[in-house]
């Protein structure tokens, strides 16, 4: 026998060896748990991988990794219940992580908790999003308990939840979120909900035990609870397709990474029959009588290239509407208030879902474009409790903290704080109101209570008060102190902000911002 | 919006009804108008057609969400 053919037989040996353990990894927690999934409507692990990335673009990463704290898990772990790798979205590296739940519940452990380490620290250094596609059911058992458990295994990674911004994070919550998949959702740019997952901090079942009473699963983490209630979640989906568009979706806005500018698309023909039509709705959209409510959002998709609006957390801190959307191919962020809901005094909620929104677009050079008709911030008790002075605040210095181009317009009321918050005076690059705006410290009838509070007065002197409260309100007032550097038609609003756009560009840093809210928190 | 079902945008109650069952309408057109924390939130037309019917009458009391009539296309 010669040297060649003994080494044929051995690579033979080998490569039968790797073909086994490869299949048997990719086969995850075998045919009866997959099985049963797929009667449910859901994609497996490596479904979803394949559902979110370009056909035959998964580079997989820690194939082979299986559980090593506990032996006779060895045979039990296919992957260790994570599915790491690269890949591209519409011809874009990502890195993605998806949770195998057929796997020990896709359990954190230390395989696949170096699994994901590795993956992110690759993705976070060479400039790559990072896809999270959730499932979990938080940390191993027995693995994790004790000393050891502790000591070697979760506590390793000082870096594990550090959230700064480097690179986009998107997630989906496609199941039991519990645990890593709770976390890393919560610290994610853009996060998409399936119907009937649960995002919780523990399950609805270890929360029965702990509080001694039946916790139902959709009361502790479900999508009504996270799009209405808490704001941890930018958009509810029916099916696990679903949620890996709009993550494609939510990508294709962002750069790759913080140190380059969003990509840009072809700009729309302004000469189309469409944005023909978008402009002259825009004289229409919004009444002219204070009182009278409309759909901001109306104004945003007038605005905006056709169909390019996609908006954040739709159902959370509804006076105010938040979201991505492009003008002339452009990504641009849109912060607008909504006199559709409480004449669009903006609350708590709104205060959180703009503070977050505008970190994230200063955190990847997106422009931001603020659209002001607000009587102020609601007052009140219940804000008072829920610290509103603070999340003004937080909204405030997040506002003035900005280095992406801001362009505010004011369209109607502007009026207090508030006026600051959406960009008013030198809080934006460039500041315009249409012929209907007004901005004062309070609504002028108000005032004229204010001042003349616990005092008899008759009317002849509250007209005179109202008078002067009203004095300077309007906008050749803003515009004569040049507090509004443009006065503009409402039908000229797209190709003002188009130009703008153009030339508030960033070119000395080649549309890089300074990122200086990068490792601010994801939640406020 | 396919089935043509108008829908209270908001919670609040009718204020003002400006369209009558029968009636030719254009989407997009005012058919009434809530009241809803002093503002008046206009219900728009959600297709082109006629309106079929109203559920409503102005004082209503009504929920997000809500149907309020049926436009048929």
């Amino acid at each position: 026998m010669s040297i060649m053919e003994s080494s044929d037989e051995r690579n033979l040996v080998e490569l039968d060896e790797l073909s086994r353990r490869e299949a048997w990894a990719r086969g995850m927690g075998g045919p009866e748990k997959l099985r049963r999934r797929a009667e449910q409507g859901l994609l497996n692990a490596r479904e979803r991988v394949d559902c979110l990335l370009d056909a035959g673009s998964f580079r997989e990463s820690g194939l082979l990794g299986v559980s090593s704290m506990v032996d006779a898990d060895r045979e039990k772990t296919p992957a260790d219940g994570k599915v790491t790798g690269y890949g591209k979205v519409d011809g874009r590296r990502v890195a993605v992580v998806s949770n195998d739940f057929t796997v020990k519940g896709a359990s954190s452990s230390m395989t696949n908790m170096r699994k994901i380490g590795h993956v992110k620290r690759v993705a976070t250094e060479r400039g790559m999003p990072i896809v999270w596609l959730g499932e979990s059911s938080g940390a191993r058992m027995p693995d994790n308990m004790g000393a050891r458990g502790m000591g070697t295994l979760l506590g390793n990674d000082p870096m594990q939840y550090v959230r700064d911004r480097q690179t986009p994070w998107a997630s989906a919550v496609l199941g039991q979120c519990f645990g890593s998949s709770a976390w890393y959702s919560c610290l994610s740019d853009f996060t998409v909900m399936r119907k009937g997952a649960v995002l919780a901090v523990a399950s609805h079942g270890l929360a029965s035990l702990a509080i001694g009473q039946k916790v139902e699963p959709e009361d502790l983490g479900g999508w009504q609870l996270h799009s209405e209630k808490t704001g941890m979640v930018d958009r509810v989906v029916e099916t696990d397709e679903e949620a890996v568009e709009e993550i494609k979706t939510f990508l294709s806005y962002l750069p790759s990474h913080c140190n380059e500018a969003p990509p840009r698309t072809e700009a729309p023909d302004e000469e189309s029959e469409t944005l023909r039509a978008n402009r002259e709705r825009l004289k229409r959209i919004v009444p002219e009588s204070r009182r009278q409510g409309y759909d901001a959002r109306k104004v945003i998709e007038a605005v905006a290239d056709p169909d390019s609006f996609f908006e954040f957390k739709p159902k959370f801190g509804r006076v105010a509407a938040t979201g991505l959307a492009r003008m002339g191919g452009r990504t641009v962020g849109f912060v607008a208030n909504n006199p559709m809901f409480k004449a669009g005094a903006l609350d708590v909620d709104a205060c959180e879902k703009i503070t977050r929104f505008v970190v994230m677009c200063d955190s990847f050079n997106v422009p931001l474009i603020l659209l002001v008709d607000t009587p102020g911030f609601i007052i009140g008790i219940e804000g008072e409790r829920r610290k509103a002075p603070g999340k003004i605040m937080n909204f405030m210095a997040a506002i003035q903290l900005c280095t992406v181009p801001k362009l505010s317009i004011i369209l109607r009321k502007s009026y207090g704080q508030a006026y600051l918050n959406m960009g008013g005076g030198r809080n934006s690059d460039e500041v315009a109101a249409w012929p209907s705006a007004e901005v004062s410290f309070m609504d002028p009838a108000y005032s004229v209570d204010v001042v003349t509070w616990d005092r008899n007065v008759d009317e002849d002197e509250r007209e005179a008060l109202r008078r002067v409260m009203e004095r300077d309100a309007g906008v050749y007032g803003l515009a004569e102190i040049n507090a509004v550097q443009t006065v503009l038609r409402p039908e000229n609003t797209r190709d003002y902000l188009l130009e703008m756009l153009d030339i508030h560009t960033a070119r000395l840093s080649k549309g890089i911002g300074r990122h200086r809210m990068a490792n601010w928190p994801t939640t406020f | 919006m396919a089935n043509g079902e108008i829908l209270a945008p908001v919670s609040g109650s009718v204020w003002k009804i400006e369209c009558t069952e029968g009636q030719a309408v254009s989407e997009g057109d005012t058919l009434m108008i809530l009241e809803s924390m002093k503002m008046e939130i206009p219900v728009e037309a959600p297709v082109s057609g006629t309106i079929a019917s109203l559920t409503v009458k102005e004082g209503d009391p009504v929920e997000e969400d809500a149907v309020l009539g049926v436009v048929t296309t």
